[in-house]
């Protein structure tokens, strides 16, 4: 190696050690399953500026892509790189388990953030009931139709546990009114097909209340297909998720009557991870609230969805 | 040759007409019937449509563009954020996404025809980098009216006319402005394909690339010529589907690649090249278009769709396959 090499390998370890007069006392790894969805996007964005306000915090982010095999490799890379903390949103409970339980075994601690794993090596749950939230929107639809009405079901993907949860929420949430479920069918969470499916309903239906989809870009898509066949008017529209340039906005457009907020739980994971690096005891599992937001709250910020 | 052609479209015609008997039969209380479904189905179809003719284009020459869906998801992205977020008029938006578009396909077919790397590789490596650009320059989120300010909160700005003129129906509210605009491409890609000299040397290429090269038809040109002019159509499904839209989606037309190519092998486009054409494309278009209507207006549920799906595509193809 000769000595121009070795002073500019220097002059560089100076300069990136000057650039950060303090090392952050702490570095946690995140690890996301995928970001292709625009809430996980969200929750990225949510994790980023919570810990921006805290120096001593230094953030590593990964991608997993959707992949539980590469979401494992992250973890243990996490592991060797000596994190002090990992936060992971897993893809899927069961091939995401072990990874996990290995880290938490080597003594990191781990906060599990939406999605669950199986068993009990890890040190915080942090997520959203899909379920309750299904149910709270079945209740406050079935109020708002005066406790009649024929809907349309536009469902996720109902291999999933949030499709399945946000339609048996829903339909224990309808229960006992006369609201009727005239059409459902599966748009895998997609706007391009949830359009489609709705011109499907609407040729083959005169008279449509209320569609309820399982997220915004779903009811969205599902307007625009009312909205072209001039039926936008005579029909309302709920979706899930409430993100502030989504749900939010279409409240806000008055296209949507209500988005019912599926909370990303990033801030929280913050507070949590602070909590446990300082020592402090933290509970196992925390449920987020969820809120619903209306024309008339949505300027409030919402309005939490009651126990 | 003639013969072996009628005999292909005359296949083709028959799948449809199986298809639309099925509707016939499960007419959804009567509104297989109704002009809005044919409409409808009119619609839905267009963007796959233009994505059909774009790997028509492409599978004549014997190749394959991976890279129809992701180069979709760019132009909607590109297209909504120059004219949405950087308030760009509509024309110097449509015509920055087209130029974008081609130079995309510019790429793929150069590195294709100079390189001899094999288009579903070279295709493959653009379909998973134009991903990355979009996801990039949207950064991750779709480019609506929401806009994003410094500090994290959003300001909404309107959504300008041109999506709206592009997204909408005309003639009486009897058409929608993208069916017409896949029609426009179709009959281009026709015309490209079966009345120029360059459309025929695509034949020839695919036909037998060495015969080809000894009778004077420069390769390299015309595979780039190809996949510039995919990469121009991609551009054009891009816009249309953010038009209809009112965003660009970073992820809109993930696996779009798929229904495109399966349109164009349905209608009886050989995989291996020299063989088929627009014509063809058209009515795979129309199949597919017409299974998924019928499926979707009976509401039949997700796992029944994927299988008969599946089983449809197949058996379309083995029929044709009989015609050789």
């Amino acid at each position: 190696m000769n000595y121009r090499l070795l002073s500019i390998i220097l002059m560089t370890i100076i300069i990136v050690a000057s650039v950060f007069p303090q090392a952050p006392a702490y570095t946690i790894g995140m690890s996301q399953c995928n970001l292709g969805e625009p809430w996980r996007v969200q929750m990225n964005a949510d994790i980023k500026k919570a810990a921006e306000a805290h120096p001593e915090i230094r953030m590593v982010f990964k991608d997993a892509q959707n992949d539980n095999l590469r979401q494992s490799a992250h973890i243990d890379e996490f592991v060797r790189s000596g994190v002090n903390l990992i936060i992971v949103s897993p893809k899927e409970a069961a091939p995401m388990t072990k990874p996990i339980s290995d880290a938490y075994r080597k003594g990191i601690p781990v906060i599990v953030l939406d999605r669950r794993v199986v068993g009990n090596d890890y040190t915080c749950f942090i997520g959203a009931d899909n379920k309750k939230i299904g149910k709270a929107a079945g209740k406050w639809i079935a109020k708002l139709l005066g406790g009649k009405g024929k809907i349309v079901e536009l469902k996720g993907l109902m291999t999933s546990t949030p499709g399945q949860d946000r339609n048996s929420g829903f339909r224990e949430g309808i229960k006992g009114s006369s609201c009727e479920i005239l059409f459902d069918a599966d748009m895998k969470w997609l706007e391009p097909n949830a359009r489609k499916e709705m011109e499907s309903a609407l040729s083959r239906f005169t008279q449509i209340d209320l569609v309820y989809a399982h997220n915004d870009p779903g009811a969205h898509g599902a307007y625009l297909a009312a909205k072209a066949a001039g039926r936008e008017h005579t029909i309302k529209f709920v979706g899930i998720d409430g993100l502030p340039q989504e749900g939010q906005m279409y409240v806000k457009q008055g296209i949507l009557s209500a988005s019912f907020e599926y909370p990303t739980g990033g801030r929280e994971a913050i507070e949590t991870a602070l909590q446990i690096l300082n020592g402090k005891k933290v509970s196992r599992e925390i449920t987020l609230p969820s809120k619903v937001f209306t024309k008339e709250n949505i300027d409030k910020g919402g309005e939490a969805l009651p126990e | 040759m003639r013969t072996l052609l009628r005999n292909h479209i005359g296949r083709a015609v028959l799948s449809l007409v199986l298809v639309m008997i099925v509707g016939v039969l499960f007419n959804a209380e009567g509104t297989f019937f109704r002009w809005d479904t044919h409409r409808d189905m009119l619609r839905q179809v267009s963007v796959y449509g233009i994505l059909a003719a774009a790997s028509t284009i492409v599978i004549v020459t014997g190749g394959i563009d991976l890279s129809v869906g992701s180069l979709l998801g760019l132009s909607a992205v590109l297209f909504s954020l120059f004219s949405i977020h950087w308030g760009w008029g509509p024309v110097q938006s449509i015509a920055a996404t087209l130029l974008i578009g081609v130079v995309c396909g510019m790429i793929s077919g150069g590195v294709i025809g100079r390189f001899k790397i094999q288009p579903f590789i070279a295709t493959l490596a653009m379909m998973v980098f134009a991903r990355g650009v979009a996801k990039l320059v949207s950064g991750g989120q779709k480019i609506s009216s929401a806009v994003q300010t410094a500090d994290g909160s959003y300001s909404y700005v309107s959504v300008p006319e041109i999506f709206d003129s592009i997204g909408t129906r005309i003639w009486n509210d009897n058409i929608a402005v993208v069916t017409l605009l896949m029609i426009a491409v179709l009959f281009a890609a026709w015309i490209f394909l079966s009345q120029t000299v360059a459309g025929r040397e695509l034949y020839a290429i695919g036909g037998n690339e060495e015969a080809a090269k000894y009778s004077g038809v420069s390769i390299p040109k015309n595979i780039l010529l190809a996949y510039s002019i995919s990469g121009l159509f991609c551009a054009v499904a891009g816009i249309a589907q953010a038009a209809q839209e009112m965003q660009g989606d970073p992820e809109a037309g993930a696996s779009y690649e798929l229904s495109a190519i399966a349109m164009v092998v349905i209608g009886g486009t050989s995989l291996r090249g020299g063989i088929g054409g627009i014509h063809l494309t058209i009515l795979g278009i129309l199949i597919i278009g017409y299974l998924e209507k019928i499926l979707s207006i009976n509401a039949v549920g997700e796992e029944t769709r994927l299988m008969l799906t599946g089983i449809i595509i197949l058996a379309a193809v083995v029929f044709q396959k009989k015609g050789h």
